[in-house]
């Protein structure tokens, strides 16, 4: 099941159509793209060790590896912190000792957080709880986080990871990091805020027919005159366009009617 | 603004055809070049109406301009179904003057041909927007049916929530495979016939009625 939808979790096989119009479930039309062999993402409550069997080894690099090129433009930060969740979680519940973490023996962040009185608060603290001078920890954070890593704000968005389970302080955190990490984003090359609900993992393969569909839209505008009698159609933006393209000229320019105005220029013809 | 005048006019008479009780439905044919779309056309016009629509051709791209058939009253089961036909030009995302050259076809007209035909996609999907209250989508069944263009055209279709039949065409083609396409479009009717050679008409007649009725 190698789609699933990000709202509703419902899951649809590669290649599915259904997609095209939405969740069926839920109207939802974000998916996330989980290639074959790898298991979809665990509920972020759940602290057994099958997340931390899954998550390193389809899709994130282990704690050793070197950080990833920082070319993902598409991630997004809601994107970031999710990875950073599922990381810091599985590097908890995998080998919780080497971790600085407040309280390394709680089994996951909410009761750890309770314990620790300041975790939460970290969020919206300008110097947060997750050591930097801890290398190991560091070297998570990177490779979760790709190219905000060498940011400060970048801490932010660790200890909201940190804190999955939602309290009053955590949404005072949430919103702080949604308020500044945008800017952070902006800073880091384009990087755009987005909901906090999305959690998609970067699909690297296999192109689906709906991104397909939008690469084609973004490719050219409605008619693409490659030369005099080779024209490249797009056929969505035909659709979409209210005015209407009804001749081409040779020296590569439209005519085009645009209803509002022949309507309008000529009200004695009927 | 000649031509501008001639297609206000042009819709004008549409819109004025509908003065007479019961609207005929628009039902305009789509589907990719050389599907046969224009020979069911011109089998549902001449069965109905005695005339034909438009030349066909084994040329893609020969019909470049939708052309109407209007008022074909097609009568089945005691019931009679008037609908408005009309014939698109294929639909495509690349039209090359050079598919027109293997067709000895001269290059100052492949490049003309070639530059109707686009207009005339253009056109046609202009006219899916706003223009037709059901389609006729036709597939050649010898052919696969999962392209770019077949899913995009469907799923605007879909959006649109208009009615749609989809025409398995050319079933008397050793090659032909209904199944692939009612496959591909599960949510869909798929309906089996030549039109060329006029094989199961009856029940594309059937279907028309009870889908555009």
């Amino acid at each position: 099941m190698p789609h699933q939808c990000t709202g509703c979790g419902h899951t649809f096989a590669d290649g599915s159509k259904e997609m095209l119009s939405g969740c069926p479930e839920c109207g939802g039309n974000k998916f996330q793209f989980r290639p074959e062999g790898a298991s979809l993402p665990d509920d972020p409550s759940e602290t057994d060790s099958g997340a931390a069997q899954s998550g390193p080894d389809s899709q994130e690099p282990s704690p050793d590896a070197e950080p990833p090129e920082p070319d993902g433009s598409s991630s997004s930060v809601a994107e970031t912190v999710g990875r950073a969740t599922t990381k810091v979680r599985d590097f908890v519940s995998s080998d919780p000792a080497e971790i600085d973490s407040p309280d390394p023996e709680a089994s996951w962040p909410s009761e750890r957080e309770e314990a620790a009185g300041s975790g939460a608060s970290g969020t919206a603290d300008p110097s947060p709880d997750p050591s930097p001078s801890s290398g190991t920890d560091d070297d998570i954070i990177d490779a979760d986080a790709r190219r905000e890593a060498v940011e400060t704000d970048e801490d932010d968005a660790q200890a909201s990871a940190r804190s999955d389970v939602v309290s009053d302080e955590e949404l005072d955190g949430a919103d702080a990091v949604e308020g500044r990490d945008p800017l952070a984003g902006d800073a880091a090359g384009g990087l755009a805020g987005s909901g906090g609900e999305v959690v998609s993992e970067p699909s690297e393969a296999d192109p689906d027919i709906a991104e397909l569909r939008e690469q084609l839209n973004d490719q050219f505008e409605s008619i693409k005159i490659v030369e005099p009698g080779q024209y490249e159609l797009n056929l969505m933006e035909l659709y979409d366009r209210e005015e209407y393209i009804i001749a081409l000229q040779e020296n590569g320019r439209y005519v085009i009617q645009v209803p509002e105005q022949w309507i309008g220029d000529q009200p004695g013809d009927s | 603004m000649g031509l501008l005048t001639e297609l206000k006019s042009s819709i004008s008479n549409a819109t004025s055809s509908l003065f007479a009780g019961s609207d005929p439905k628009r039902i305009g044919i789509y589907g990719p070049p050389n599907a046969g779309k224009t020979t069911l056309a011109n089998r549902i016009a001449r069965d109905w109406t005695g005339d034909a629509v438009g030349p066909e051709s084994h040329v893609p791209h020969e019909t470049r301009r939708a052309r109407r058939k209007e008022n074909v009253e097609i009568k089945r089961n005691g019931k009679s179904v008037t609908i408005d036909v009309v014939d698109t030009p294929g639909v495509t995302t690349k039209v090359d003057y050079k598919e027109f050259l293997e067709h000895d076809i001269e290059k100052d007209d492949a490049v003309r041909r070639s530059r109707e035909a686009t207009e005339g996609v253009a056109e046609a999907m202009h006219w899916l927007r706003e223009d037709v209250d059901g389609v006729i989508y036709v597939l050649d069944s010898t052919e696969d049916p999962f392209t770019q263009v077949n899913t995009m055209l469907i799923g605007i279709i879909e959006s649109q929530n208009l009615p749609v039949l989809i025409f398995a065409n050319k079933i008397d083609l050793d090659d032909s495979s209904v199944q692939r396409i009612s496959n591909a479009f599960p949510q869909h009717e798929t309906v089996p016939l030549s039109a060329l050679e006029g094989d199961n008409m009856d029940e594309v007649y059937d279907k028309i009625a009870e889908y555009f009725g």
